[in-house]
Parts: structure tokens; sequence; C-alpha cells
């Protein structure tokens, strides 16, 4: 299977499984052994790679109201482990001129600690670069996970976008 | 059986991708893994313990997977989470190099049609199936195939001229 050449769609479709760890344990191995002696799949491997990240960029859109930078997902994602939004999600965030984020979840259908460990990345960022963090529209799923974990204390979430906009400037961020 | 020095070098951005995938971009140990892996290897290589070179991947592969196990047991005994350590592990390239090829990437996809970046978003971002992506575009598959290599040449010379560059300014 791994050192199959011969059907390229075959071989993306298993690279792509491999990068979003669908693979299991042995077949993934047998993937490793063979790209650590083959020239062309390691290539392609990480072809594959530059790609998706390129296509990732714009999965996520950008806006923005007054000085703050609004980002929301261009369809409907899950933030969870597997997701390669993930990624896209924290590049865009961490390549935004402005130092206040707000990021609109309403296309997000899923949550878990992984989506959550980027969502504190991207607050990390922002914070770091005297900006804020807030989040928009996270549906009744979402919105749970955020109170079970409390990060709602930290990364409040707001239902409307203008009053989203407006909390920046009032907390003085 | 023995590896002339441009054999080994090849291997090691190749085992770095490896072990990067299984401990994250962000472990501060990968290169110390990467190196321990080749010592063992060079060793194994020495006493003769690689029969054949059909095996070669599969041996380094293996060797790799100790060391990784070792490097988790050791992480673990030491107050550290192991189970964790693959969880964090980044599926992608580093942030380091994407930074490096930012623009290249960025005129790779500007290259692509939009009907060519929509093909491919339903392929790798959506994961949709080739038979059902052809239904929905109305694509032959062969224009699909076409689709894909076209976006896949583009993105491996972006990741070759990437890979001379580093090795030009390292000499």
């Amino acid at each position: 299977m791994a050192g199959n050449h011969g059907d390229s769609v075959e071989r993306e479709q298993l690279i792509l499984r491999y990068l979003t760890r669908k693979l299991d344990t042995g077949e993934a191995e047998e993937f490793e052994s063979h790209y650590l002696e083959c020239r062309d799949c390691y290539e392609e491997l990480r072809a594959t790679e530059l790609l998706i990240y390129a296509l990732g960029q714009i999965v996520v859109d950008r806006a923005a109201a007054n000085d703050v930078a609004i980002v929301r997902f261009a369809h409907r994602t899950e933030l969870t482990k597997a997701s390669l939004d993930l990624r896209a999600l924290f590049e865009t965030v961490r390549l935004q001129n402005e130092s206040k984020v707000l990021i609109d979840l309403a296309n997000v259908s899923r949550i878990d600690s992984a989506g959550l460990g980027m969502l504190m990345n991207c607050y990390c960022h922002a914070v770091k670069n005297r900006g804020a963090l807030k989040l928009l529209n996270p549906n009744a799923q979402v919105k749970k996970v955020l109170n079970i974990t409390n990060i709602d204390s930290v990364l409040p979430a707001h239902e409307d976008e203008r009053s989203a906009v407006e909390s920046f400037r009032q907390s003085g961020t | 059986m023995d590896f002339s020095e441009g054999d080994l070098e090849a291997f090691r951005p190749r085992l770095r991708h490896k072990v990067c995938f299984r401990v994250g971009f962000a472990c501060p140990d990968v290169d110390d893994i990467v190196q321990e892996t080749m010592i063992r290897f060079l060793a194994s290589v020495r006493n003769g313990k690689l029969e054949s070179l059909d095996s070669v991947g599969a041996y380094l592969n293996g060797i790799c997977q100790n060391v990784i196990l070792e490097y988790r047991r050791r992480w673990a005994r030491d107050g550290g989470d192991s189970s964790d350590n693959g969880e964090r592990a980044d599926p992608h390239t580093s942030e380091m190099d994407l930074f490096e090829m930012r623009e290249a990437i960025a005129l790779g996809l500007s290259e692509l049609s939009e009907r060519d970046r929509e093909i491919l978003r339903a392929f790798y971002l959506e994961e949709r199936p080739k038979s059902e992506i052809l239904a929905m575009t109305g694509l032959a598959d062969e224009n699909f195939r076409v689709v894909l290599c076209r976006a896949k040449e583009r993105f491996r010379r972006i990741y070759n001229s990437a890979v001379k560059h580093r090795s030009a300014s390292y000499q």
C-alpha cells in the first residue's frame, strides 16, 4: 500500500489520512518506513502539507470593524484535534495587524480540548501583543464546553457583533 | 553494507519530520532524538545487523520508534506527561519553515484558479471522496487528476526551492 506509486489519487488519500492521523498505528508506521527511504513520497508528503496549509489560509475570513479584527470560518467546521482548521485559525490570528481580535464561532459546530487549547494559544498571542481576544456566536454545545472548562471567564463570548466590538472599547483594551 | 555521507544526510530531514510528527514540532529534544537514532542506526549497520537494503526504511523507523519510546518514558519519569506528548503533535510543518516559505505559498495559491481551489478544498480540507467531488463538479476523473497533479507540482517546487535555498545558506 505505502509503496504504491501507481495511483496518484490513492497516494494523496494515504498522505492525507496520515497527516490527519486517521491511519491506524500499523499503517502509519508502514508509511513512515516507506517515506524514510523514498525521496519521491517524502517530497509528496511535504508538498501536500504546504498545499493544505495554503488552502487552510482561505478557510478563515478576516474583516475589520474599527480597530478590531473579526475572524470567522468560511465554512462549517469543528475545532477538534483532527481538524486542519485549527492551524489556519492560529495562523490567521498570529498574522493580524490588529491586536484586538474577535473570533466568530458561528460556523463551529463542535470543539474539543485541542480546539480549546488553540483558542487559548490565540488568546496568549493577543495578550502578548498587548491586545485582547473575545468570542462571538458560539452555539449551545460550544458555549457549554467553554463554561465547563471555565474558559468563558477568560474569553468572554458575545451574541451580537456590534456589542462585542463595543466591549473592546469599554474594557479599554 | 555501507552508506555514504550523502545517503545518511538524506535520511536526516525525513527522520526529523517523523520525529516532529510523533512528538510535536515544539518539542525541544527533536534533534537529540534524530541524532540518537542516527547513531544507533550506524552502529547497527557497522555490526552487520541490517541484512538487506530493501528494509532500510523499516529498520530505521524501528530504531526511531524505540528512541521515541525511551524518550517518552524518561519524560514521564522526570514528571512530564508522556501520553500528552503525542497528542500535542502538530500535523503540519514547523512555523519557521512556513515563515520562510510564506510568500512562495501565497504565490502558489494565487496561481490556482478559483475552481481548482474549490476542488482541492473539497478533497484536502473537507475530505470528500473523489466520487462525490466528481459528481459535485461534473469533472471527469482524468480532469480531477490533472487538477491534483498541477497543484501538487506547484507546491513540490515551492518545497524543493526552499530546501535548496536553506542548504545554500548553510554552506
